[in-house]
């Protein structure tokens, strides 16, 4: 089977017009196949709008965000949602990068987060630094709130395969060959294989992630193809604390495996992903814990890299999933981000594992101070903070979208500074 | 020579214990309790001119009482405020902490002393906090570092750990040059080449609480038992602006003569659970229908006629340790020897 690609076509500047096309960097969003990708009895109106790096735009509301990418005439993106399952991989995967698609609007659970397209809060959400179609939708009179969110979210996905389908036959930017798996029988050279293991929030309508199509909640750890991640085998639905998720777009670019794909057969050996739900109560995550280290020793990781979704009762998934791995002998590296109040003195975690090396993706309680903006989108206000959603306002960085990236997008961290030293308030990011 | 005022509970003051905890503030002449140790160990260098005494449920749980207290060291022309040793403490640490925050914030010289491990010790901002024994077998010992930290503070000179200074470093964000995700490679080939674990952590670990059980009640036939919830149950439409999310407030709604929690009368509004079943019955969330039979049943004394609430999703450990020394010292106060708390 050949070396799965990511066909790279670079985008530098977006704008509607009548039909959708690719040309030169430039992507052109024909404003009625955006109708059309979103067309569903749950959905009264969409209305798309663009907002790109630099600009003085806030988007409030934000919910799930894609990467536009498309297999070409063949099919197979987004498996279980708008391609069949478990198909041989291997082939070609056109990527639009430097584009997203996202919707922003209100949907029950949704804890209200904001993206600035410009400005400090801009340095920190990986989705400042991409050009946005966003997506403002009103409700179908009658409709429920679990159609109106899974109709955003196929509609999400059509569109970014549809926008994607433009560029398949322009000369790409880059190819990049992604390295798969050795398996545990295979030669390493010497070398360590190392892993990753992939919680999954898993809370129920709102607060959920599908894989195939279906929720992980109730599944055991299991074994994936990354190369299965890449086409779109993980979707977001989880509208958490905002810093704290991971849209699609992250699991698309999956954050681990790209940085141990780019070590492979230098000084390790990429040795897998498992994906493993978060269940709500004790003896649920006990059990994935311990499935989860079993599993990585059968398929024979030397190591891990453990990455969570969502704010303290993840926080004990991570731990008590690095406790097991570590007890097995297999080291595990987890992700966390800290909560260690708005002056950074505080206690940095509320659950951590018994010992073990962790990596901090910074204090959630950090306050940011943003200004005003030209417009907003996905909203007249920002309810979170009570104010106009154009507004100058001071939040937490807990609120910016992807900011504390738990998959490890992000470059945010923390670092102690003695006691002696006046702690700093705000504008360290 | 300076002039050092001193804050102290009830308790040292020789003023009375428990029964004592609501006393308002009020300021002596000269030292007091453990001030006239420390006045000898600050020798002739130094002169405690006065202590101001406050209760320690009054200090922990009423609004504006830091400013009042700031205002009565001022009055008595402090030059130097130490508050404390507060030890283990948490109501006096808290006391402590804030009054040496405020001092510091105003531009008068403070320090606060207390057990590393004070829930209180979060409070003190900027302030420098000086290292206490657990309790008040270790006064001398604690107050000979604390006379000579004051002593420095006069010098205008900055505390540091040799002076016996605590409280935790600050956590400071900033942008590095690689990912979280690539750092974690970097971090796991270092584990893999033999490094400790500790060794090659971003976020030092340990400095975990543990909550010792209190004693059982003895009488609960006898007790008064509050109900308490951090599952941001408000009357319907939220009149007080709860947060959903990072409480920075608690909220206290009365209870009194309702036998059950209507539906429709209240809500929960956190951000950090699927809210619907709480809604239709919020006797799920807080069990006061089930509470008010125990009480006709004679199986408790009496139901406490506040019901104490805050939203516990995202709230900092710091934020959620002072809400629970103020609602220990509100419940105290109130005669209350129990109480049920509800989390979500």
């Amino acid at each position: 089977m050949p070396v799965p690609q990511r066909i790279v076509h670079e985008v530098n500047a977006v704008e509607f017009g009548e039909a959708t096309r690719y040309r030169q960097r430039r992507l052109v969003v024909g404003s009625d196949e955006v109708a059309a990708a979103f067309a569903d009895a749950a959905l009264a109106a969409v209305r798309p709008h663009l907002a790109s790096p630099a600009e003085r735009v806030r988007i409030v509301k934000p919910l799930d965000v894609v990467e536009p990418r498309s297999r070409g005439p063949e099919g197979g993106t987004f498996p279980g949602w708008l391609a069949p399952i478990n198909r041989s991989r291997g082939g070609q995967t056109h990527v639009l990068r430097g584009a997203a698609v996202l919707a922003a609007g209100y949907l029950p659970r949704n804890q209200e987060g904001l993206v600035d397209m410009s400005g400090p809060a801009a340095d920190l959400s990986p989705f400042s630094r991409t050009h946005n179609i966003v997506v403002e939708f009103d409700p179908a009179e009658d409709a429920s709130w679990a159609d109106v969110d899974a109709a955003v979210r196929r509609g999400l996905l059509r569109l970014a395969v549809h926008l994607a389908d433009a560029a398949v036959d322009a000369e790409p930017d880059a190819v990049e060959d992604l390295a798969q798996p050795h398996r545990a029988v295979d030669p390493t050279g010497g070398l360590p294989r190392v892993g990753a293991i992939t919680n999954l929030q898993t809370q129920g309508a709102f607060k959920d992630v599908f894989v195939y199509g279906r929720s992980m909640a109730g599944s055991l750890p299991t074994l994936i193809d990354p190369a299965e991640v890449d086409d779109g085998a993980v979707v977001s639905g989880q509208y958490g604390h905002p810093a704290l998720r991971n849209p699609t777009y992250v699991h698309q670019n999956h954050p681990v495996v790209a940085a141990l794909r780019a070590r492979d057969g230098d000084d390790l050996r990429f040795a897998g992903l498992v994906l493993c739900p978060e269940p709500v109560e004790q003896a649920g995550k006990e059990l994935m814990s311990e499935h989860a280290a079993w599993l990585c020793r059968a398929a024979g990781f030397d190591a891990v890299i453990v990455t969570k979704e969502g704010a303290g009762n993840a926080d004990n998934d991570l731990a008590l999933k690095v406790d097991a791995l570590e007890a097995a002998g297999v080291p595990a590296v987890p992700l966390y981000p800290e909560l260690s109040g708005p002056d950074g003195t505080g206690p940095p975690l509320v659950a951590g594992p018994r010992r073990g090396s962790l990596v901090s993706t910074g204090n959630y309680d950090q306050r940011v101070s943003l200004p005003a903006v030209e417009r907003a989108l996905g909203g007249p206000r920002l309810d979170v903070a009570d104010v106009e959603a154009t507004a100058a306002v001071e939040v937490p960085v807990a609120t910016i979208l992807g900011a504390l990236s738990p998959l490890g997008a992000g470059r945010f961290t923390c670092r102690s500074t003695p006691p002696q030293e006046e702690p700093v308030q705000e504008g360290a990011a | 020579m300076m002039r050092v005022v001193h804050y102290i509970n009830q308790f040292y003051a020789g003023l009375g214990g428990e029964e004592a905890a609501g006393l308002s503030p009020r300021l002596l002449d000269g030292p007091a309790g453990p001030g006239r140790l420390l006045d000898q160990l600050l020798g002739d260098e130094h002169e405690v001119v006065a202590t101001v005494v406050c209760g320690d449920n009054h200090a922990a749980g009423t609004a504006g009482v830091t400013e009042e207290l700031l205002g009565m060291v001022r009055e008595a022309g402090a030059e130097l405020l130490l508050t404390g040793p507060a030890f283990g403490s948490g109501r006096y640490g808290m006391a402590c902490a804030r009054l040496a925050a405020a001092g510091t914030t105003a531009g008068l010289p403070s320090l606060a002393a207390m057990h590393p491990d004070n829930p209180g010790i979060g409070e003190a901002g900027t302030a420098p906090v000086i290292a206490a024994g657990a309790s008040a077998r270790k006064m001398r010992a604690s107050l000979q570092r604390v006379a000579p930290a004051l002593a420095k503070l006069a010098a205008g000179q900055a505390l540091t750990e040799q002076d016996g200074r605590v409280g935790r470093s600050a956590r400071l964000g900033r942008l590095v040059e690689h990912t979280a995700a690539q750092r974690a490679v970097e971090l796991v080939l270092r584990r893999l080449a033999g490094e400790d674990a500790d060794a090659v952590t971003e976020i030092p670990l340990g400095g975990f609480d543990s909550v010792e059980p209190a004693a059982p009640v003895e009488k609960v036939g006898a007790a008064s038992v509050a109900l308490l919830t951090e599952g941001a149950l408000v009357p319907a439409g939220n009149p007080d602006r709860l947060e959903s999310a990072r409480a920075t407030r608690w909220l206290r709604y009365s209870v009194d003569g309702l036998d059950t929690l209507a539906d429709g009368d209240w809500e929960s509004v956190d951000g950090g659970f699927a809210t619907t079943a709480a809604n239709a019955d919020p006797n799920r969330l807080v069990p006061l229908d089930a509470a008010r039979a125990l009480q006709r049943d004679g199986a408790v004394g009496g139901l406490h006629d506040e019901l104490l609430v805050t939203v516990g999703n995202g709230t900092s450990v710091v934020t959620a340790r002072r809400f629970g020394v103020e609602w220990a010292a509100r419940l105290r106060a109130a005669g209350v020897q129990a109480a049920i708390l509800t989390a979500t």
